[in-house]
């Protein structure tokens, strides 16, 4: 298993010279930090200077170059895997970085929302991959047989084709692969324990980069984005749109058999279970609803300000691995002043996000 | 003697409960053998994986019952879930309709 160290011998692919050199001419305010990281790479070190001239053709395949050894990879380096119907891991491989897509729907699906991912954290944050070190990205599609699941098991994303009646393949969502591979950030970053309010705020950072993933993919600002978690994975037989609403927590589905979206959006509905360890996936709306007003508060793309806040938070030492909502919610306060100063709007936007929804940011 | 299976947890977090009464099952004998080899108090603390499932795995007694029964619980990670306990949690699936709220295939499809 490839994991933590990146080898200075390690070959990877770089973004394609067309595609950096479309994004560093980009003169859109809202990709400021897309294009100014292309252009970044665009002259950065010799793997760069070597595919800037002569001019790339439009169309030029990508270019397979040798990292230098301290250099962090700009581009994934993807792999998935079929497990074939078994709950066997990782699986057969069939598609590496580069390879052309597949006939199997799921496997590009997977591919694509690796690429998705990578591309986020590393435009809109300059984090290479979810060590920070260009980790290989690895998948498994068809784990198991009707399984209605997707999960990171510490070194690879592994999804399900659903039961074709109440769920749909799991990687039909982006969001859901966006979700996946944050947990390894997370993991990587505040380590917060999977239980009860930490694990809800593991989740909710989950489904917040999830999110964000799938509006940076669209370039949908906060006003336009759905706010919706696992769009399309609910198959028509289901009266539901999705499985949770960062924007209206409770009100993802409202099914005769299923039941009702169980979130809270404010701390006042905050559920006490033994359940699903304490119920992460239940009170994880109250954290996503305080993100979704501070983003939607601030305005714009939300990867941006409120996005940047949030990571930094998961930087900026402040978060324990036991954090409580009050806890975090003081830690993105710290970060969004250490960034853009107490008296910013932003700052207060944040803020205020958190009363809204009950939470008091502590200390 | 109920057998009920919760399943709580994965990426959906939604709670799906699958439950058989094995008293009068023509295969009750198989069911003691099988519940009295399993090791409820062997089940170690698992460190919780993100969006995996949990599965807690009860005994009830039935009220009338003569000999009484024993109450029993555990609590197990998905990864936990092999050998004799895959075998209970298959065979309770197999055994009848969800309830609490029931997914709408028969989950004795899942896990096979």
């Amino acid at each position: 298993m490839t994991r933590g160290t990146h080898s200075p011998s390690h070959t990877c692919r770089i973004v394609p010279p067309y595609l950096l050199a479309r994004i560093a001419e980009v003169d859109d305010p809202n990709w400021q930090h897309a294009a100014a990281a292309a252009r970044a790479s665009l002259l950065r070190d010799d793997p760069f200077r070597s595919i800037r001239a002569p001019e790339p053709h439009p169309h030029a395949p990508g270019v397979r170059t040798t990292t230098k050894p301290g250099a962090v990879a700009n581009s994934p380096q993807r792999t998935v895997s079929t497990a074939a119907g078994v709950e066997k891991l990782p699986g057969k491989v069939v598609r590496r970085e580069g390879d052309k897509p597949s006939s199997d729907v799921a496997v590009n699906e997977a591919y694509d929302g690796l690429g998705d991912t990578f591309e986020l954290y590393w435009e809109a944050y300059h984090r290479s991959s979810i060590d920070g070190n260009g980790l290989p990205l690895n998948a498994t599609v068809h784990y198991g047989k009707n399984y209605d699941n997707a999960f990171w098991d510490g070194e690879r994303m592994v999804f399900g084709d659903g039961d074709g009646q109440v769920f749909n393949r799991f990687t039909i969502a982006v969001d859901v692969i966006g979700h996946e591979l944050t947990h390894g950030v997370t993991e990587k970053t505040v380590g917060l324990q999977y239980e009860g309010q930490a694990g809800a705020l593991n989740e909710s950072i989950s489904d917040v980069f999830g999110s964000l993933v799938a509006q940076y993919a669209k370039r949908q600002t906060a006003a336009q984005a759905s706010w919706l978690i696992g769009e399309g994975l609910f198959t028509a037989e289901v009266q539901g749109v999705a499985l949770r609403s960062m924007k209206a927590p409770g009100t993802a589905y409202d099914d005769d058999v299923l039941g009702k979206d169980p979130q809270p959006s404010h701390m006042s509905g905050y559920v006490e279970t033994t359940d699903d360890n304490g119920g992460v996936h239940i009170n994880s709306g109250i954290p996503n609803h305080a993100f979704y007003l501070a983003a939607t508060a601030i305005s714009g793309n939300a990867w941006e300000r409120a996005g940047q806040i949030w990571y930094d938070t998961l930087l900026g030492g402040d978060v324990p691995s036991t954090a409580t909502f009050a806890v975090f919610a003081a830690a993105t306060v710290a970060a969004a002043t250490a960034r853009y100063g107490a008296d910013d709007s932003a700052t207060h936007d944040v803020d205020g996000a958190w009363r809204a929804v009950g939470v008091v940011p502590a200390g | 003697m109920k057998v009920v299976v919760t399943r709580s947890g994965g990426f959906a977090g939604m709670r799906v409960t699958w439950q058989v009464v094995i008293d009068n099952l023509p295969d009750a004998s198989d069911w003691v053998v099988l519940l009295r080899e399993l090791p409820w108090d062997e089940v170690a603390d698992e460190e919780p994986q993100p969006d995996r499932f949990v599965y807690r795995i009860r005994l009830e007694p039935l009220a009338d019952a003569e000999p009484p029964q024993a109450e029993r619980e555990a609590t197990l990670a998905e990864k936990q879930l092999t050998g004799p306990w895959r075998e209970l949690v298959d065979k309770v699936q197999d055994a009848d309709t969800p309830a609490d709220p029931p997914a709408k295939p028969h989950p004795s499809h899942q896990h096979k």
